[in-house]
């Protein structure tokens, strides 16, 4: 087979890809243009498109309240857990001695716990710290959830930093802190950077979480709102496609404006497993 | 500035004993190179001076100060790395700057300070700079700006030229003696090139395995090896090493030969030497004249012609090989049969356990 041909079929391979990713959004789309109340039918393009139904999703499911919900929650739980996974990682990457091991094992444990089996205790949990129907209920959970992954992360980084590099700050005259502050977090910011960006992600299409420990949907994220939107609307298909849209909106935004970020992030994880 | 004492220095990790008791006294204003091959000891040795490996036993004392117990950033030393471990994010200027900020010197003063240094070693059109815009020549002065910006008692080396060119390597050998005869400092250096450590040393500390098989100027370890491995280790080419037996002995002289050497006589003045004995001759490849009368024959198997010395190895019948520089042009190929001769002031003698005689 020749090169250019070769090249061809691999454009061709992509092109099926991209086709089979975007199939679910484009039918998501079509439908979300149906008339409200009828049951679309898979991928077609509505005679009358009905652009009123995002209007109306976004009227109906308070869309504006469930964003600022959504973003509370990303506040409480991102900037949180990055600090803490940040220094948690320096640490057991540069400051413990192998006797110390098992300290990270105990995260890494943690990285094998299935996140469905912890709700029915971290319920009961909740419940117990009167945070149930806060946000606090979801926030603080959360923030305990990622913590095995993102330590995990950021000592995978930080261990990649050579030794001589703190050595070298030491003899500059630095504290241990002084050298974390200035010298680790810096050099640490692309570890950091994918780490926000996949818990930001994982905390905005949180659904469990949010559907089991609070009740009221405005004070849930947009993804977990969804669950109520869709008991409420269980029937209007097209209203139902066109709030989904809207609720994955901010995320592809995102994507978009941090493409090479994204990208990153995902090299990353392949690389350091 | 100031010197420094080590008192029984000894290191140990786990049941592993790698350094094994190092005592040295460094005078202010002394440059002392630490040489001796890969896992010898020398940066663990370099490290525990800097404070950023703790001792197992011992003392170290720098100027007046017992300094065990001392943090690194308290010990009034600056290192320049091998890897020179510049901070990525920083540019030349914050890096040069950084010990200077940390200890929240005034900015004016900070910045005459890195603007001096950086005249000093010729970088100012880099101050800007990211590291890793740098060559490795450029890096490697940062380094050095970074240690001199501090004004330490000590400085310390840690194989810093192992990472440049050969060429580089040369010229910043040169820098670096220049920079000691300015500042005056003390300054320790490790290397595992005997090259540099002849060339830079006031004083050379030749380890081993832990332990410290030497120690004295470049010439003294050149002239007056105190052991086998300190004579194999110091000079290139090789010294070469022959097993000989003692034929008889006299005052001041004794008389030799062995399965490779034909008789001859050397000044020895040691009275303890038996005839009988076994003894190892120790002969630096430049000692070597051609000589048909020599007492070494054998056959040559390499020529290297370097225009002011021609390198030439010769097989002996026992087939050990011996390597001779000679000096000027010779007209030997590969091949032929070669008669070397020595000056007797020249050999070394070493006895059964290695030390010299």
């Amino acid at each position: 087979m020749n090169a250019k041909l070769q090249s061809l079929l691999a454009r061709a391979l992509i092109v099926i890809l991209m086709g089979v990713t975007l199939l679910p959004f484009l039918s998501m789309f079509s439908a979300a243009l149906a008339p409200s109340g009828t049951y679309p039918y898979g991928l077609q393009w509505p005679s009358d498109p009905q652009w009123i139904n995002f209007v109306k999703a976004f009227e109906v499911a308070n869309m504006g309240q469930l964003l600022l919900s959504s973003t509370l929650i990303v506040v409480g739980v991102v900037p949180v857990s990055v600090l803490v996974s940040t220094m948690a990682g320096y640490g057991l990457a540069k400051l413990t001695s192998d006797k110390y091991k098992w300290l990270y094992l105990i995260f890494v444990a943690g990285l094998t716990l299935p996140f469905e089996a912890v709700i029915t205790p971290l319920y009961y949990e909740v419940r117990a710290l009167g945070l149930l129907n806060t946000r606090f209920a979801i926030i603080l959970p959360l923030i305990g959830l990622y913590m095995p992954f993102s330590v995990y992360w950021m000592r995978a980084h930080f261990l990649n930093v050579p030794k001589d590099l703190t050595e070298a700050a030491q003899l500059d005259g630095a504290t241990r802190w002084g050298e974390f502050w200035r010298v680790q977090v810096p050099l640490a910011r692309p570890a950091i950077m994918s780490l926000s960006i996949l818990l930001f992600l994982w905390t905005w299409n949180q659904f469990l979480l949010p559907v089991v420990l609070v009740r009221d949907p405005m004070q849930r994220t947009m993804a977990g709102a969804l669950g109520a939107f869709q008991g409420q609307w269980g029937t209007d298909v097209p209203l139902l496609c066109a709030g989904s849209l809207m609720i994955l909106a901010p995320t592809i935004i995102l994507f978009l404006l941090f493409q090479r970020q994204f990208v990153a992030a995902l090299m990353q994880g392949a690389v350091k497993g | 500035m100031a010197g420094l004492e080590l008192k029984d220095i000894r290191k140990s990790y786990g049941n592993v004993e790698v350094i094994k008791g190092v005592d040295l006294s460094i005078a202010h204003g002394e440059f002392v190179v630490f040489v001796g091959p890969s896992g010898c000891g020398k940066s663990t040795l370099l490290r525990m001076i800097a404070g950023l490996e703790d001792i197992t036993g011992g003392d170290i004392h720098i100027g007046d100060r017992l300094v065990n117990d001392v943090e690194p950033r308290d010990r009034g030393v600056a290192m320049v790395f091998q890897s020179y471990a510049l901070y990525p994010h920083m540019t030349v200027y914050d890096n040069v700057g950084f010990a200077l900020k940390l200890a929240k010197t005034d900015k004016q003063v900070r910045d005459k300070k890195i603007r001096e240094v950086a005249q000093v070693l010729q970088m100012e059109e880099l101050l800007d700079r990211k590291p890793a815009q740098l060559s490795g020549g450029q890096r490697q002065r940062v380094a050095i700006g970074r240690a001199i910006v501090r004004e330490p008692e000590v400085f310390l080396f840690d194989e810093p030229l192992s990472n440049l060119d050969a060429a580089l390597r040369v010229d910043m050998r040169m820098e670096l003696s220049r920079l000691h005869a300015d500042l005056g400092a003390t300054m320790i250096y490790v290397t595992h090139d005997q090259v540099e450590a002849m060339t830079l040393a006031d004083k050379i500390v030749v380890l081993d395995n832990g332990i410290v098989q030497q120690i004295g100027s470049p010439l003294e370890l050149y002239n007056r090896p105190a052991n086998l491995f300190v004579a194999g280790f110091i000079g290139s080419p090789k010294m070469n090493i022959l097993p000989v037996d003692v034929l008889e002995t006299a005052e001041n002289t004794i008389t030799i030969a062995g399965t490779t050497i034909e008789k001859t006589t050397l000044p020895c003045a040691s009275a303890s030497i038996q005839a009988g004995s076994g003894l190892t001759l120790g002969l630096r490849p430049q000692a070597f004249v051609a000589d048909p009368e020599g007492v070494l024959k054998g056959k040559v198997e390499l020529v290297e012609r370097l225009g002011h010395e021609t390198i030439i190895r010769i097989r002996l019948k026992d087939e050990t090989t011996v390597t001779a520089a000679l000096v000027g042009q010779s007209d030997l190929e590969p091949g032929d049969m070669a008669s070397l001769g020595f000056k007797p002031e020249e050999a070394h003698l070493f006895n059964a356990s290695g030390e010299r005689i």
